[in-house]
């Protein structure tokens, strides 16, 4: 896998995978940070022990043993997460436990770690969970100023009036994101475009 | 898949679930007792928000459950407390309590922290599900404050003008906590001062002073010689509150300037206490807004050809605050002016015939806020204000259900309760009016 699949160009196949857990937690920039790092977390620790396991685990068997590993991951994660911040893992809810079972993860570990060595595994999982991390944060900065008149759950006076409350729910929160993701698609193909004019 | 793979791939899965077990199994030792700490600190922070500094509670605190999750001996627990902790080192009690006012879309959530000799530490509203306009916190920023160091009997603790529906509900709620505690023990009942008595007293003794809810409906005044005194929200007249001796009587005067007088244990006590009524009707006839000429000018446009309007003593401290007979064409009728509180306060005519039937009732506005009610409850949009008026003709002073009925509006229920109010004491007015039956004009 070349640094471009792991850059901008990576989120237009990773974001659609983990929209889930995006919009789950991007109502809230304390939600987003908190979901952010248990991504990387999970994805990190993922990718350590499968790159290190992937010459012993049997082809047929990849499916089974990548899910318990990341699970195993995400459980202890939010062991610690239950201990040191509550208010986070309630305001994600069930989304944080169903990290497990997320595609984006699962993908990270079988088309990076179940092939290749720790190191681009590790490289592979942080650039993803910190993309992951960075979407989130600038999706819920938007829908919790502008939908809930706040910051990191502090009221912004000025803004109780002019609220767009759509914006916290589901609908604003696809609205949101879309508006994101076009914006890196864009981004991801200037990027594209300039390295083609070089090489030409 | 080989036999070697498959083996291999059970050996590999049994070694992850193992390891990851222990993983967890380790971790919890130390996350566990954090976890339980997060967990009890969010049950029994908002507790410990309302008790002094120091005091916990421990895994037996909470005494009783509504939902009846945890065994208790406490009995008569009223339907609107749901939960009660006993602190651990004695300190006291708190309470978790609810109020439903007609502006509730849930019931506020109340915590009440009472220390072990029933005074109240602290008060804080953990839900507030009222109308955001009646929040008697924005209205009145202290309030809450006023609770605190009282006892059961509420002393000097009042109502937010404006909010009076939400702030009487809320006082309700706390008083429901203290009552609790109090049924079973567990604090000493405060006593009420004659003065508090007293005023509690208002909306029996003068109905239209207060709603029909019986919520009083009165500003306070200072008046020389009074204790406590009370103008009525409408007009219909005063309340003082006087000493006597080591105890106190309250005087009320209706907007005729009749005057009574009432010993805390509400019988008329008026003969003993010139004093009392001295006071009382010096003030009231230097401050008592006079409706009649209003009155008998808006008879006399209600009932056409109306002469010899003669003003009538009003015989109760109700919403009437003018009354007259007259006679139409050699017909007496009476005319009643009442002031009562509905959704916002109503005026309200009524015309009685000599034989005891309504001849005619006219109200300034009868739906107030009609979009608010159509919202709620789309028949009212189709309401037809004369329509109601009019059938409200030939009603005596006591109404079948059917007639009640009539009396009623579909999804405008404080509406309605005034209106009946008002009727009620037309009626009440006019049997004493009956008492002093006018002569028929012979002018014809």
């Amino acid at each position: 896998m070349n640094k471009t699949n792991t850059g901008m160009k990576e989120a237009g196949i990773l974001l659609p995978l983990g929209v889930g857990f995006v919009m789950a937690s991007s109502n809230d920039l304390r939600a987003a940070i908190g979901m952010g790092v248990a991504v990387l977390l999970a994805l990190f620790f993922s990718a350590v022990v499968i790159s290190a396991l992937r010459k012993v685990i049997p082809q047929a068997a990849h499916l089974p043993i990548y899910i318990l590993i990341i699970t195993g991951f995400v459980s202890l994660i939010q062991m610690v997460m239950e201990a040191h911040f509550p208010g986070v893992v309630n305001m994600l809810g069930v989304h944080l436990a169903a990290l497990s079972v997320s595609a984006v993860p699962y993908r990270d570990a079988e088309h990076v770690s179940g092939h290749m060595g720790e190191g681009p595994s590790i490289k592979t999982a942080i650039g993803t969970g910190l993309l992951f991390t960075f979407v989130m944060a600038v999706c819920a900065v938007i829908r919790e100023i502008l939908g809930s008149g706040s910051i990191w759950g502090i009221s912004i006076p000025f803004m109780q009036d002019f609220r767009i409350s759509a914006l916290s729910g589901v609908f604003g929160g696809y609205l949101v994101l879309a508006i994101v993701f076009a914006v890196m698609r864009k981004l991801s193909g200037k990027k594209e475009t300039e390295k083609e004019d070089v090489a030409a | 898949m080989k036999h070697t793979d498959l083996v291999k791939a059970i050996a590999l899965i049994v070694v992850i679930v193992l390891v990851f077990s222990a993983a967890m199994f380790g971790l919890n030792f130390y996350t566990g007792p954090l976890i339980e700490a997060n967990n009890a600190g969010a049950v029994y922070g908002p507790l410990l928000a309302v008790m002094p500094e120091g005091a916990s509670f421990d895994g037996d605190a909470q005494i009783y459950a509504a939902d009846g999750s945890v065994p208790t001996t406490l009995v008569d627990v009223p339907a609107t407390v749901t939960a009660i902790y006993k602190e651990a080192n004695g300190m006291g009690y708190a309470v978790k309590t609810t109020a439903t006012s007609q502006y509730s879309k849930e019931p506020m959530e109340i915590t009440l922290g009472v220390d072990a000799e029933g005074k109240i530490i602290k008060v804080q509203i953990d839900a507030y599900n009222d109308t955001e306009a009646y929040d008697f916190r924005a209205k009145d920023p202290g309030y809450l404050d006023t609770y605190i160091g009282k006892d059961s009997a509420l002393a000097d603790v009042g109502l937010v003008a404006g909010t009076t529906f939400s702030s009487t509900a809320f006082k309700q709620g706390v008083s429901d906590g203290l009552s609790a505690l109090i049924a079973n023990g567990l604090i000493a009942e405060g006593v009420k001062g004659d003065d508090q008595l007293l005023t509690e007293l208002i909306p029996s003794v003068f109905p239209g002073m207060a709603d029909p809810t019986g919520n009083l409906k009165a500003e306070p005044i200072e008046v020389d010689g009074a204790v406590a005194a009370y103008k009525a929200v409408n007009g219909s007249g005063f309340a003082y509150i006087v000493p006597k001796g080591e105890s106190m009587v309250m005087a009320i005067t209706n907007a005729a300037g009749k005057c009574w007088v009432y010993d805390t244990e509400e019988n008329d006590v008026t003969a003993d206490n010139p004093d009392a009524v001295a006071l009382a009707t010096a003030h009231a006839s230097a401050n008592q807004e006079d409706f009649n000429a209003a009155a008998q000018e808006k008879f006399g446009r209600m009932m056409e050809g109306a002469a010899n309007m003669i003003a009538l003593e009003l015989p109760r401290c109700n919403t009437v605050v003018a009354a007259a007979s007259f006679d139409v064409n050699g017909e007496i009728y009476y005319g009643f002016y009442s002031k009562s509180y509905g959704y916002e306060d109503m005026d309200v005519y009524v015309i009685i015939d000599a034989a005891g039937a309504i001849a005619k009732v006219d109200a300034k506005t009868v739906i107030f806020e009609q979009e608010y009610f159509a919202y709620q409850n789309p028949s009212i949009s189709s309401f037809d204000p004369n329509a109601y008026k009019a059938g409200l003709q030939g009603l005596g002073a006591i109404w079948s259900p059917e007639e009640t009925a009539k009396v009623e509006i579909s999804g405008a229920t404080m509406t309605s309760n005034a209106m009946k109010q008002s009727l009620g004491d037309a009626f009440v007015v006019y049997a004493g009016a009956q008492l002093t039956e006018p002569e028929v004009s012979t002018n014809e």
